[in-house]
C-alpha cells in the first residue's frame, strides 16, 4: 500500500490539491491499521501454534478489550470524516465567480464544448479527440450535460469526476495550476465504443486561451465548429 | 446428566431412506440434497464466470484489441458480473446454509421442504434463462451488470438477451425471497430444546441475518427489473427525463438492493470464519455476542449507504452517506479484533480451512481499509469508476467470498461425503489462490490511481501495461489453483481419507451426528446447554470444562 502512494498523480488543479492531501492522510492511517492488524494476526499463529494436546485456557471474552477495539476505530472514523469533509467543501466550492463558463456535452461516443457567450465550439468523435482549451490560473465552471446515456466526465490529474446525467445539470469548478495537456476519458459504460471517448484538456497561458479563443469564435461563426 | 438423549425432532412421514441417484435429486426435498444442488449449480456458475473473467484478462494484457471486438468484450464483462454477482455469490451460501443450518439448530429438515425444493429450481431455471441469452440473435446483454439505465432501455440496447436477462434475474430474486422465508422460519421456529437464539453457531446467526438482509434488499431488485421490463417492452417512461422520469431513479432502487447484496454475499462467510477459528484455536469464538451485535450492526448500516455508489453523480447527499459508510468500519473492526482475540493464546492448527481462514482476514482487511478511502466523497470522486474500485470490490468479494467459501469447503466437506480433502493439496491450492489474487488484484489499485477506468477493452496509455500483464498473470495463477482444488475433489471423494464424525473436534451439533447425516439428520442429540453443545458433549463427565447446567423450568422431571 506504501507503494501505492508514489502513483497517485499529483493534482493540476487547486481543488484536487485538497483531494491529494485528504488521501495520504488515509493513506498514513490505513497503513498503520494494516500493518498492527497483520501483524496481529501473524503474530498470534507463530507464538500460539498447537504444541501438544492440552487445552488452552477457554476465555469467552473480555468487555473492556472489546469495548477499547469498538472506541478506536469510531474516533478514527469520525476523524477522518471531519477531514473528508473539510476536502470536499474545497472540491465542491463554487461561491467565487467563474472566469470561463463551459458547457460540456457528452454524447455516444464522444464530447462537445461550448464556451459560453463566445459562440466558440468544439465537438469531437471516435475518429478525432476533442480538446477543451482551458487558462490556467483561472476558475472554469463547467457545465455538464448528457445527450442519451449515463457519462462521466474525468480528466485523472485533476482527481475529479462527475456523472452526465440525461435532463440533469452539474456543475463543477475546475482550476488548473499548471500548463500542459491532460488526459480524460469517459468513466461511466455507456455502450459500443466506451473505451473510444476519450478527451483532452490544454492548458495554455492567458494570452494563448484569448488568440484560441478568438480563432475559434470566426470558426464558429463561420459554421465551422472546430475538432 | 449432559448424556441423557432428549426426544428426536417429529419426522415428516416423507422421510426414510432413499438411494442416491439422479431420480432422487431431481425429486428430493431434503434440505441437504438441496443445499448439494446449490452449491454444484452455483460452483458450475463460478467456473463459467471465471472462464469469462480470464477472457477480459485475456484481452487486457496489452493495449489495443486483439482477441475479440469491443461488443464481445462488452458482453463478457457484463455476463462475467452478472454469473458471478447474481447467480454465484449469495446462491453458494445458501446451499451451504440450506445444508448446514438444520443440523445447527437440531431440526430435521426445514420448515418448508417443499418450498426450498422450489426456490431451487426456480434459481435454476433462472440461471438457464440467463444463460441462454447467449444463444439468441445479437446474444447477451452488454450493459455492465449494473444495466444503468438509459443504456438499458430498448432505445439504446436492443436485443432480446437483455430480456432474457432481465427475466432470468427477476426470476433468481423470487427464488431468493422464497428461500430466505424459509430459512429465517426454519431458525425462528425449528431449534432443538435447549437452542436458545443467543447459543446458536455464528455460522447460523450469519445465516439468518444474511437471509433477513434478502428477504427486504431481493424486493428492490425486482421493482427495478419490473420497471425496466416494462420501460423496455410496453413504452413505460420511468427513466426517460422528456417524460418526466429520471435515469438517477434508477440507480437508487438498484443501489438499495446493489449495498445490502455485498453484505448478504458477506455475511454467511463472516459466519465461516467464526465456525473454522475456534475450532482450529480450540478455544471458543472470543466475544460471541458483540459478534452477533456486529451482524446486526452492519445488517442494519447496510441499508444507509447505498447512495456511495453515486457520489458521483453529484445528485446524493454527500455527508450522510459519507459517515454511515464508514461507520461500517466499526463493527466490521470487531469481527476482525474478535477474531485476533479467539486465537491469542490459543492453540492453532494450520489446516486448509484455517490458512483460507487466515487468507480471508489479511485479504478482507485490503478490501475493508479500501472501502474506507471510498466512502470519502472526494476521494470516491477521483477514484470512482476506475481499476482501483474494481481491485477492491473484488478483494471483498474474489477475496472475502472465495476464501471464506474454500474454508468452509475444507472444513465440511468430511460431514458431506465421509471423506477428507486431502491437506496436502489443499495447501498448494492455498499458495497458488494467495499468490495469484494478490498478483491479480493489487496493481489494479495501482493502475486505477493512475486514471485506468473500468469497463473498457482497449486502453491507449502505455504505461498501464506492465499492471495489465501482471494482472493477467495472476488471473490465470488463479484459475490454476482452482483446478487444483477440483482435481483435489476429484481425488478425495473416491479415496480421501475416511473422517469419522468429528474430524475436527468441532463445536456445533453437525460433528455430533455422523458423517454423511442421515436423511432425518440425527440419531442421537445430546443436551444443549451453551454455544458449543459438541465441545460439551465430548467433555461430558469433565466438570471444567463442561459444566452441567440443566435447567429445571426446561426440563422438570431432571433434578
Amino acid at each position: 500500500m506504501l507503494v501505492a502512494a508514489g502513483c497517485t498523480p499529483q493534482s493540476v488543479t487547486e481543488e484536487g490539491r485538497a483531494v491529494y492531501g485528504l488521501y495520504n492522510l488515509f493513506l498514513y492511517i490505513a497503513a498503520v491499521v494494516f500493518v498492527v492488524v497483520s501483524g496481529l494476526v501473524i503474530w498470534s499463529v507463530i507464538r500460539y501454534r498447537r504444541r501438544d494436546d492440552e487445552l488452552p485456557k477457554q476465555t469467552h471474552g473480555n468487555n473492556r478489550l472489546e469495548l477499547t477495539w469498538t472506541l478506536i476505530p469510531t474516533v478514527i472514523v469520525l476523524v477522518l470524516f471531519v477531514f473528508t469533509m473539510q476536502a470536499q467543501n474545497k472540491v465542491l466550492d463554487q461561491s467565487g465567480d467563474a472566469d470561463v463558463n463551459i458547457t460540456a456535452t457528452a454524447f455516444q461516443w464522444s464530447w462537445r464544448f461550448a464556451y459560453e457567450g463566445t459562440g466558440a465550439e468544439v465537438v469531437g468523435s471516435p475518429e478525432s479527440i476533442p480538446e477543451m482549451v482551458v487558462p490556467v490560473g483561472q476558475t472554469i465552471r463547467v457545465k455538464l450535460l448528457s445527450a442519451d446515456v449515463v457519462h462521466s466526465f474525468y480528466v485523472p490529474q485533476t482527481l475529479f469526476k462527475r456523472q452526465a446525467i440525461p435532463g440533469t445539470e452539474n456543475l463543477f469548478d475546475l482550476t488548473f495550476e499548471k500548463t500542459g495537456l491532460f488526459h480524460g476519458q469517459c468513466t461511466q459504460f455507456c455502450g459500443l465504443q466506451h473505451p473510444d471517448m476519450v478527451f483532452r484538456v490544454r492548458v495554455v497561458s492567458q494570452g494563448e486561451y484569448q488568440s484560441w479563443l478568438a480563432a475559434e469564435t470566426r470558426r464558429g461563426a463561420a459554421g465551422q465548429p472546430g475538432t | 446428566m449432559a448424556t441423557t438423549e432428549l426426544p428426536l425432532p417429529a419426522l415428516p412421514e416423507a422421510h426414510h431412506e432413499e438411494p442416491g441417484g439422479i431420480v432422487d435429486y431431481l425429486t428430493t426435498v431434503d434440505h441437504k440434497k438441496i443445499g448439494i444442488l446449490y452449491i454444484f449449480t452455483a460452483f458450475a456458475v463460478f467456473l463459467a464466470g471465471g472462464v469469462l473473467a480470464l477472457v477480459v484478462r485475456w484481452e487486457l494484457a496489452s493495449p489495443g484489441l486483439q482477441a475479440m471486438g469491443e461488443n464481445t468484450y462488452n458482453q463478457v464483462f457484463t455476463m462475467h458480473g452478472t454469473l458471478m454477482i447474481f447467480l454465484f455469490a449469495a446462491q453458494v451460501t445458501t446451499g451451504l446454509g440450506n445444508y448446514l443450518v438444520p443440523l445447527q439448530i437440531g431440526a430435521a429438515d426445514v420448515a418448508f421442504p417443499r418450498a426450498n425444493a422450489m426456490s431451487y429450481w426456480l434459481y435454476l431455471f433462472g440461471v438457464l434463462i440467463v444463460v441462454s441469452s447467449f444463444f439468441v440473435a445479437g446474444g447477451p446483454a452488454a450493459v455492465a451488470w449494473t444495466a444503468y439505465a438509459p443504456l438499458s432501455t430498448r432505445e439504446y440496447f436492443q436485443g432480446t438477451g437483455m430480456d432474457l436477462w432481465i427475466i432470468g434475474l427477476a426470476v433468481v430474486g423470487v427464488a431468493g425471497i422464497l428461500g430466505a422465508v424459509n430459512l429465517v422460519t426454519t431458525i425462528f421456529r425449528m431449534r432443538m430444546p435447549g437452542m436458545t437464539m443467543f447459543r446458536m453457531p455464528l455460522f447460523t446467526w450469519g445465516v439468518l441475518v444474511n437471509q433477513l438482509l434478502i428477504l427486504f434488499a431481493f424486493p428492490a431488485l425486482t421493482v427495478v427489473f419490473a420497471l425496466l421490463f416494462l420501460e423496455r417492452n410496453f413504452g413505460a417512461q420511468f427513466f426517460d427525463p422528456t417524460y418526466g422520469g429520471s435515469p438517477i431513479l434508477f440507480q437508487h432502487i438498484f443501489w438499495f438492493f446493489g449495498h445490502p447484496e455485498v453484505y448478504i454475499i458477506i455475511l454467511p462467510i463472516f459466519g465461516i470464519i467464526n465456525e473454522v477459528i475456534p475450532v482450529f484455536s480450540r478455544k471458543p469464538l472470543f466475544g460471541y455476542r458483540a459478534m452477533v451485535f456486529a451482524f446486526f450492526g452492519i445488517a442494519a448500516l447496510s441499508f444507509g449507504v447505498w447512495a456511495h455508489h453515486m457520489f458521483a453523480t453529484g445528485l446524493v447527499y454527500l455527508p450522510y452517506f459519507s459517515i454511515m459508510s464508514l461507520l461500517i468500519a466499526v463493527p466490521t473492526g470487531i469481527k476482525v479484533f474478535n477474531w485476533i482475540g479467539t486465537m491469542w493464546r490459543g492453540s492453532i492448527t494450520l489446516s486448509t480451512a484455517m490458512l483460507m481462514s487466515l487468507g480471508f482476514i489479511v485479504v478482507f482487511l485490503i478490501g475493508g481499509i479500501t472501502g474506507i478511502f471510498l466512502a470519502s466523497p472526494p476521494i470516491d470522486f477521483a477514484v470512482n469508476d476506475t481499476y482501483y474500485v474494481v481491485a477492491h470490490f473484488h478483494y471483498i468479494m474474489v477475496g472475502g467470498l472465495l476464501y471464506g467459501m474454500f474454508a468452509g469447503f475444507y472444513f465440511w466437506f468430511p460431514k458431506f461425503t465421509g471423506r477428507l480433502l486431502s491437506e496436502r493439496l489443499g495447501r498448494w491450492h492455498f499458495a497458488t489462490f494467495f499468490i495469484g489474487f494478490n498478483l491479480t488484484f493489487f496493481f489494479q489499485f495501482l493502475v486505477g490511481l493512475d486514471g485506468m477506468p473500468r469497463r473498457i477493452a482497449d486502453y491507449e496509455i502505455e504505461r498501464w501495461t506492465s499492471a495489465n500483464v501482471l494482472s493477467t498473470v495472476g488471473a490465470f495463477l488463479t484459475g490454476v489453483s482452482v483446478l487444483i482444488f477440483i482435481w483435489n475433489f476429484w481425488v478425495s471423494i473416491r479415496r480421501g481419507k475416511r473422517a469419522g464424525d468429528d474430524p475436527w473436534e468441532g463445536n456445533s451439533l453437525e460433528w455430533v451426528t455422523s458423517s454423511p447425516p442421515p436423511s432425518h439428520n440425527f440419531h442421537h442429540l445430546p443436551e444443549v446447554h451453551s454455544e458449543r453443545p459438541a465441545f460439551d458433549y465430548r467433555h461430558r463427565g469433565d466438570p471444567e470444562l463442561a459444566p452441567v447446567k440443566t435447567d429445571p423450568e426446561r426440563d422438570p422431571d431432571r433434578g
